[in-house]
C-alpha cells in the first residue's frame, strides 16, 4: 500500500519529495479527476488530501470517510496553515453523531 | 400497546420477549459505553496527534519554501522525480466490540544518495527529513481519524437501539403483560363469582327439595 496527496503544487512537490505520488488541484473538476485517479490505483492506501480540496468533493470525500473500507482518507491542512473557522476534531465527531460528548 | 388476544400463553410469549428485551437493553448499554469510553480515548490521541502533525507540516512547508528559493522549484521537481524513496503502508485491523477499525503502520524503503551534493542545498535534505516525519504522523492520524468516523457511527448506532428499547419496545411490551394479567385475573373473579351463584342456587334447590 502507498500514500496519495492531493493538494496545490506545493504539497505535491514536498510530499514527492518522500517518493509520493500526487496530483495537484485547484478547482472542483481537477479535484474530482485527482479523487477518481487515487480511488481507482488499488494500491493506494491512504489518500493525503488538503482541506479545501476536500470541501470541494465534500459529499464524495464523506462517503469514503464514513462507509469505505479502504481507502483511509486524511484531511490535513494546507501550506497557509489552519483555518481558523474550521471546527476541531472533537466539534466534528459531535456534529457528525449528534451527542455531545 | 399492543394488540393481542388476552390468554395465559401470549401473556407467557410476551413475558419471554419481555426478559429478552431487557437482556439485550443491557448489553447494547454496555456495547455503548465501552464505544464511547474508546471513542474518547481515541479522540484525546487524535487532539495530540492532530497538533503534532500540523507543528511537523507548517515545519516542513518552511523549510521546502527555503529549497524552493535555493534551488528553484523546476529543478526541485526534477529532483523529486528521481529520489527513490518506497513508502509502504501497512494496513492491518483491529476489531472493537465488531467495527473493524484501521491499524496504520508506515515504513520507508530508502536507497540513498538520491541527488547530487553539487548545485543542492542545505534545505533540501532539511524539507526532505521533515516530510519524512510529517508521513510517519500522517499514517497514524489517518488511523486516529478514520477509527474515530467509524466508531462515531457505531456509537451513534448502539444509542439509537438503546433509545428505542428503552423507550418504546420496553414499556410497549410491559404495557401490554399488565394488561392481559388484569384481563386474566378479572376473568377469575368472574369464575369465582359464577360458581359461588352455581353453588348458592344448588343449595337453594336442595332446600327446597327436602321440606315438601
Amino acid at each position: 500500500m502507498k500514500y496519495f496527496i492531493i493538494g496545490d503544487e506545493d504539497a505535491v512537490l514536498g510530499f514527492g519529495l518522500v517518493g509520493i505520488q500526487g496530483l495537484k488541484a485547484e478547482n472542483p473538476a481537477e479535484a474530482q479527476v485527482a479523487f477518481n485517479t487515487a480511488l481507482e490505483d488499488k494500491g493506494v492506501g491512504i489518500i493525503i488530501i488538503e482541506h479545501k480540496i476536500a470541501d470541494m468533493i465534500r459529499s464524495q470525500v464523506d462517503k469514503y470517510i464514513f462507509t469505505k473500507q479502504f481507502p483511509l482518507i486524511v484531511e490535513v491542512p494546507g501550506r497557509a496553515g489552519k483555518d481558523p473557522g474550521r471546527l476541531g476534531l472533537r466539534a466534528m465527531v459531535n456534529e457528525a453523531i449528534g451527542i455531545k460528548l | 400497546m399492543r394488540n393481542v388476544a388476552p390468554t395465559k400463553t401470549n401473556m407467557l410469549t410476551l413475558k419471554n420477549e419481555l426478559k429478552f428485551a431487557k437482556l439485550g437493553h443491557e448489553l447494547l448499554d454496555q456495547k455503548k459505553n465501552i464505544l464511547v469510553m474508546e471513542l474518547l480515548n481515541l479522540i484525546d490521541q487524535a487532539v495530540d496527534h492532530e497538533e503534532e502533525v500540523e507543528k511537523a507540516l507548517s515545519e516542513a512547508y518552511r523549510a521546502l519554501e527555503h529549497a524552493v528559493l535555493d534551488v528553484g522549484k523546476l529543478k526541485l521537481f526534477q529532483i523529486a522525480s528521481a529520489i527513490n524513496i518506497g513508502s509502504n503502508v501497512k494496513i492491518s485491523q483491529r476489531k472493537i466490540m465488531g467495527v473493524g477499525l484501521p491499524v496504520v503502520d508506515t515504513s520507508f524503503e530508502d536507497y540513498p544518495p538520491y541527488y547530487s551534493l553539487m548545485g543542492t542545498s542545505f534545505w533540501l535534505d532539511s524539507s526532505l527529513k521533515e516530510f519524512k516525519i510529517v508521513v510517519k504522523a500522517m499514517g497514524k492520524l489517518a488511523e486516529l481519524k478514520i477509527s474515530i468516523m467509524r466508531l462515531a457511527g457505531e456509537v451513534k448506532k448502539a444509542i439509537r437501539k438503546v433509545n428505542a428499547l428503552e423507550k418504546i419496545a420496553i414499556p410497549n411490551l410491559q404495557e401490554t403483560v399488565k394488561h392481559i394479567e388484569n384481563k386474566l385475573e378479572e376473568n377469575e373473579r368472574d369464575i369465582i363469582i359464577l360458581l359461588k351463584m352455581t353453588k348458592l342456587r344448588l343449595e337453594k334447590k336442595k332446600l327446597d327439595n327436602q321440606q315438601p
